[in-house]
């Protein structure tokens, strides 16, 4: 049992006082000293261990009543109020308080037979506010995410420019975009030609022409495999960067990407670096003047399979 | 403590205003609490992490709020306009540095701060939702510096933007639709610096201010977990309140976070690099420092083709998140000792080892490249 506010404290010998304060061990949370009234000459602090025992209005101390006295002085500066400290669960166990402190039920409180009821019905009716939305909002956000693909053919340079068979050459272009409600605007991008020996022709189509399809499956190009410009996608099939035709120490003339260090030979075929699928072709056409169009399609990174996004 | 003034003196016009307001909303009792805090076994420089970042994050929400005035978040004028902060507007270049350099400052705030509370085994019982919440805010710093990152609208900004989003597609089911969300399309455009702009300045500060006061709420509520040795008697012996001996560390903390910040900012202010374009042109495209360690992951050949990437990308940094998540669930082992929880230790310095390492290599495989 708890030594309660105002009960009577009694020494071995006599009856001295009343309790007017309790301190708490900030680290034990028990009880460590009762701050005792002494009728009539100030307040003592006198610790739980000479504390004998605890009923209901009374504390009986081991020590005699002179002893009590002996004690010095209780100074409460020395202490702070439980209010005015953040100790965590410290009135958890303490029921110091002479008695609860009560307010009373409200009227119409009293017979309320419905309470789960209501409480049960106001979230149901945040969901109703809540579900309508959802689906508005999920379909307002979705707005931009999937464009039909632009199948329109890009001019992008002349095949005057490959110096080279077998290398990669790059050819900047740029592309108009009209993006939502902005005005249209010009974007660079790049793809890379090569003018392709029947060697590594036959690495790039394995002897079968390339068909290109639309979004339904109709077929919009094919790249012949008997023509000799190849053309590649400049979007790493790894991750996305951009790839560069660059010298290699052991493997000579390779397309290298920066990012990851996927390399791919001059057929786009993967020869070292963590890229898990070739290079991606392009639709191209050459025209008798040696003028290359393109259709621009980039595909995901980062899977075995082609899948156009764009 | 709260003084009122004694009987006799006369009260001063600022006494009278703060009696005014005490009367009403209880600011001394509060006051009070705020800061008679007992901090078990005493005040100790370690503990000052979690108040700096709150330090830093209130520094990156002025300085974001300032930069606003004169960023523009669309793909035509948010280059030119950040270019107009940098290069015009008086001492924009140190508002647009010091908010760069305090993203920084914020990540190696929460790598100190983390490794502090797992270091003090401070996750345990009965702490075990501050851990949760604190990996949480964590996701919330990574988020933001990823957002962030693009708003400058340059090539390094788009590349980063476009390499992170394709790992993000590696996500099993939800990646395409995830990746797409993010964008706002296929590829990198408008919609998506619109997007990261909103997800910067509203949805992640929100995100994070609800997630800091629950944090901090749990914190008190459990009360602060104190250094790992000492019996009670010696705890208690050194124990003081918040106020003042900790929080004088923290202000110093605070102070010297704020003053490193100014220094980089001043000698190594933000340049940007071209315009963002889908051609990267000479540029190598390169996350920010604090994500490399994971970019130079992705180039070893264990994590490459489609699977690989999915275990580099996707299911390692996902493990190793669920591990910290699950951490104080794992290990019920009431010892908080370090030196007496080998494995704890051992890992530690396994995960700062194994990420240093992939750090110093990514730098060092820049110049291989050019």
């Amino acid at each position: 049992m708890q030594p309660k506010l105002k009960s009577k404290v009694r020494c071995a010998d006599q009856e001295i006082g009343e309790v007017t304060k309790v301190i708490m061990d900030p680290l034990s949370h028990e009880i460590s000293h009762l701050v005792v009234s002494v009728n009539g000459s100030g307040q003592r602090q006198v610790p739980m261990s000479v504390v004998q025992t605890v009923t209901d209005d009374l504390v009986q101390l081991r020590s005699s009543s002179a002893e009590v006295m002996a004690l010095p002085p209780f100074k409460r500066d020395d202490y702070v109020t439980t209010h005015e400290v953040e100790i965590p669960h410290l009135e958890d166990h303490i029921h110091v308080t002479p008695g609860e402190v009560l307010v009373p039920f409200p009227e119409l409180e009293k017979n309320v037979k419905r309470r789960t009821f209501f409480a049960n019905l106001t979230h149901v009716i945040g969901l109703f506010i809540g579900l309508p939305l959802a689906f508005p909002v999920l379909k307002y956000l979705m707005k931009p995410m999937y464009a039909p693909f632009d199948n329109g053919w890009l001019k992008i340079g002349n095949v005057g420019k490959i110096k080279a068979d077998d290398a990669g050459t790059q050819f900047k272009f740029k592309r108009k975009v009209k993006e939502a409600y902005l005005p249209e605007a010009e974007i660079e991008k790049n793809v890379w030609i090569l003018k392709a020996t029947p060697a590594v022709l036959e690495k790039v189509y394995q002897g079968k022409d390339m068909e290109f399809r639309d979004a339904t499956g109709k077929t919009i190009w094919t790249n012949k495999k008997d023509v000799p410009y190849v053309a590649f996608s400049g979007k790493c099939p790894h991750l996305g960067c951009g790839f560069k035709w660059r010298q290699h120490k052991v493997l000579g003339q390779v397309f290298l990407c920066p990012c990851h260090l996927s390399i791919y030979d001059a057929s786009g075929k993967v020869l070292d670096g963590p890229a898990p699928r070739p290079l991606d072709p392009l639709p191209i056409q050459v025209s008798a003047s040696g003028e290359v169009q393109i259709i621009d399609m980039e595909f995901k990174a980062g899977t075995k399979s082609q899948t156009r996004i764009v | 403590m709260s003084h009122t003034p004694s009987a006799g003196t006369q009260a001063t016009v600022l006494e009278k205003v703060i009696d005014f307001v005490d009367e009403r909303v209880g600011l001394k009792l509060l006051a009070a609490k705020m800061l008679n805090e007992p901090v078990p076994g005493g005040s100790r420089w370690a503990y000052v992490f979690g108040s700096v970042l709150l330090f830093i994050f209130i520094m990156q929400a002025v300085t974001g709020v300032l930069l606003m005035f004169y960023y523009v978040p669309t793909a035509d004028h948010a280059y030119a306009s950040t270019q107009y902060i940098l290069h015009d507007v008086d001492y924009g270049w140190f508002l647009l540095s010091y908010h760069f350099w305090g993203s920084t400052a914020m990540v190696v705030c929460v790598f100190a701060h983390m490794s502090q509370v797992f270091l003090w085994g401070a996750y345990k019982k009965p702490r075990e939702l501050i851990w949760l919440v604190g990996l949480a805010l964590f996701g919330i710093v990574m988020g933001f510096g990823f957002t962030g990152y693009l708003l400058p609208w340059d090539q390094r900004a788009y590349w980063a933007t476009t390499v992170g989003v394709e790992i993000m597609d590696k996500t099993p089911v939800i990646g395409d639709f995830i990746a797409r969300f993010l964008k706002g399309g296929a590829t990198p455009g408008q919609m998506t610096l619109s997007r990261f702009f909103v997800i910067h300045v509203m949805v992640l500060p929100a995100a994070l201010m609800g997630l800091a006061g629950l944090h901090l709420f749990l914190f008190r509520s459990a009360g602060p977990a104190g250094p790992f040795r000492g019996t009670p008697e010696e705890l208690k012996a050194k124990t003081d309140y918040f106020f003042p001996r900790q929080i004088w560390k923290d202000i110093v903390g605070m102070a010297a976070v704020f003053a490193c910040i100014c220094a980089l900012a001043f000698w190594e202010p933000v340049v940007l690099l071209e315009e963002a374009t889908p051609d990267p042109g000479d540029y190598h495209p390169e996350p920010e420092w604090y994500f490399l360690f994971l970019f130079q992951l992705l180039r070893l050949k264990m994590f490459s083709g489609e699977f690989g990437q999915f275990l580099g990308a996707m299911a390692l940094p996902g493990a190793f998140m669920a591990l910290l998540a699950a951490l104080p669930f794992i290990d019920r082992d009431p010892e908080r000792n370090i030196f007496k929880r080998p494995i704890a230790l051992i890992g530690w310095v396994v995960v700062m080892a194994a990420i240093l390492i992939f750090t110093i290599s990514a730098i060092i495989n820049r110049e291989f490249l050019d």
